[in-house]
């Protein structure tokens, strides 16, 4: 078992592999823990540091010293509700629904439309409030949305999920994987990546298996073949078993960060935490 | 090449923010910074045929030529490293890497780090691995920093052109005396080439606003490439030039054996120059422009030490729209 304790901050926090604390790296932490062993007193001082940290408006910053709440609030949600506290969990996904990219923006689509450009630009979600939509935050958008869901909430936000999926299906690389958003550039096709085939492949958990789903699996088996990196590794994991894709044999790739641990540690898992 | 109008625009959505780009040969011509320099900047270019241990006692060679004075001081190396793919020329190499840190070192500098953020791949430390870094700098790990994940401090843009009004900038680089900028000498699809000014995008931290770093492409690429280059008064730039990249770079270009290490003080003519190599007509690249306005761009601006630009020209291949547009006479 990671120790934990050892890699974590004062604050309570973790930092991804040294430093201050950051709000991705302790949100990951966190979800290991709860579908490994709980150490109680890190887990509760991790829990500490993610509430004295929320914004004024919900959402929260990538670090203290950011003044800006953005993507990484989709993880907070992503824990269990008892943990961070019902009233934080609703002021979250206010925030959160707010969020889009800003080429879904109506004056960004009318400035399109005035170009002869009929792209729909489906509501996605931004790393940063005011830039384009990706696939990261969108897939962890999505995850966070479906968690809500399945606590019963807001029903209106099926559709928010139905976008995000729909922002992802558009950006399939011509691969069959993803990449981190920008499929094709000036008549190039981009390549896909590990990570964000995982990734996205976890956000369409419990998608009907299409013709897209079926080549991203290849493309997320063959990466997994190749890939090198334990974030890489781990999400290609969660991507497949997302889709009830066996896993045999996993290439070796010793974590570098606390957050490379924390996802090989979710990885590894009998359950995956971000769909329960 | 067909490049389609819906690509464009599906690339330009995709981040790349086209029609920003689009509008910046206005933007420029209204707000180009011309500063009276009232002195020819230097600029070294050297033959370095291949990646052989030649390359250091070459890069101290330079270096020293510039007499910086470093002693003391806290120098952070900013190198571009991009994708993991080993066989392509993306990444700067190592040993020019781990040449200039022996260089500083030599030189007398109390403390010299090795720093990068890349835009898209966020296993930086993989990322450096495969590209060959921990082989080749002994105790990689020790001098290096993320700059996707450093502790940060958020500073104003002074005068911006571009729409950037602030930005969260690493403590790393906020806190060196000098900035060394070690780019690959590239082609690049959005803004004619990238070298030492467009390699501090690096400079912007990933964990604050993403993979990639989308606000800047919102703000105006050529803008905000001025914005952050103005941010950082205490530069010096050493271009990887042995091989570098022509076609579609950043990413997807092919190897260009160009043989050579260019460098200097003033990185708006180190940049200049590497244009001038790689066949590219300087006036013509939009952030140059806005930096030191096109009247001050020409050759005679500038003080060649070592090789003439004529004695190491290797024009690069450029993929549409750029042929057309930027290819020197």
């Amino acid at each position: 078992m990671t120790d934990w304790r050892s890699r974590q901050n004062r604050d309570g926090g973790w930092a991804y592999n040294k430093g201050c604390s950051w709000t991705e790296p302790t949100a990951f932490v966190l979800l290991a823990q709860t579908v490994t062993q709980v150490d109680r007193r890190s887990f509760e001082a991790g829990l500490k540091f993610l509430r004295s940290t929320q914004r004024r408006d919900g959402g929260w910053s990538p670090q203290p010293d950011v003044a800006e709440s953005t993507w990484v609030t989709a993880l907070a949600v992503l824990l269990p509700e008892e943990t961070v506290g019902a009233d934080r969990m609703k002021r979250a996904l206010a925030w959160l629904e707010g969020q889009t990219g800003r080429e879904s923006s109506w004056s960004y689509k009318f400035q399109m439309w005035r170009n002869g450009d009929k792209e729909k630009y489906p509501d996605g979600w931004p790393w940063f409030p005011g830039a384009a939509a990706w696939v990261i935050p969108t897939s962890l958008g999505i995850l966070a949305f479906k968690r809500a869901l399945r606590r019963g909430e807001d029903r209106e936000w099926r559709k928010r999920v139905d976008l995000g999926a729909e922002f992802l299906f558009g950006r399939v690389c011509a691969d069959g994987g993803w990449n981190h958003g920008s499929n094709r550039a000036l008549g190039r096709d981009g390549d896909s990546y590990p990570e964000t085939t995982g990734i996205a492949l976890t956000a369409l958990a419990g998608a009907p298996r299409s013709e897209i789903i079926r080549r991203a699996i290849t493309r997320g088996r063959r990466h997994l073949a190749e890939c090198r990196t334990a974030e890489g590794i781990a999400w290609l994991r969660m991507g497949l078993a997302a889709h009830g894709e066996p896993v045999d044999v996993t290439p070796a790739a010793a974590p570098r960060t606390t957050l490379d641990a924390a996802l090989t540690a979710i990885a590894s898992a009998n359950r995956n935490p971000l769909l329960i | 090449m067909n490049v389609t109008r819906r690509e464009i625009l599906g690339a330009a959505v995709a981040g790349m923010a086209l029609t920003r780009c689009g509008s910046s040969k206005t933007k420029s011509a209204q707000t180009r910074r011309v500063p009276a320099l009232g002195y020819k900047s230097a600029v070294s270019i050297v033959k370095a045929p291949a990646y052989t241990t030649d390359v250091y006692d070459t890069v101290y060679r330079m270096v020293a030529d510039h007499r910086l004075n470093v002693r003391g001081k806290r120098i952070v190396l900013k190198p571009n490293l991009v994708e993991f793919d080993p066989h392509t020329s993306i990444n700067t190499h190592p040993m020019v890497v781990h040449a200039a840190y022996e260089a500083f070192r030599r030189l007398g500098a109390a403390d010299v780090k090795i720093a990068e953020g890349p835009g898209h791949r966020r296993a930086t430390l993989d990322l450096a691995d495969a590209a060959g870094y921990f082989s080749t700098v002994p105790k990689f790990e020790d001098l290096f920093t993320d700059l996707n994940l450093d502790s940060v401090a958020k500073r104003l843009v002074p005068q911006p052109v571009s729409q950037l009004k602030e930005l969260y900038l690493p403590c790393t680089v906020l806190d060196c005396d000098l900035l060394v900028s070690l780019p690959k000498m590239k082609t690049h699809h959005w803004a004619g080439a990238t070298l030492a000014m467009k390699n501090l995008f690096g400079l912007i931290p990933g964990g604050v606003y993403g993979w990639p770093k989308n606000v800047l492409h919102w703000a105006g690429i050529p803008q905000s490439i001025v914005d952050i280059h103005h941010l950082f008064p205490r530069q010096f730039a050493i271009v990887d030039g042995i091989i570098g990249m022509e076609g579609n770079g950043p990413i997807q270009g092919t190897p260009k054996n160009s043989g050579v290490l260019v460098a200097g003080s003033d990185v708006v003519a180190v940049d200049a120059t590497c244009c001038r190599i790689m066949g590219i007509d300087a006036k013509k690249i939009d952030y140059l422009k806005i930096a030191r306005g096109e009247d001050n761009l020409a050759e005679s601006a500038f003080r060649q030490i070592g090789e003439t630009v004529a004695a190491v020209r290797t024009p690069f291949e450029l993929i549409d729209p750029w042929r057309q547009m930027v290819r020197a006479a």
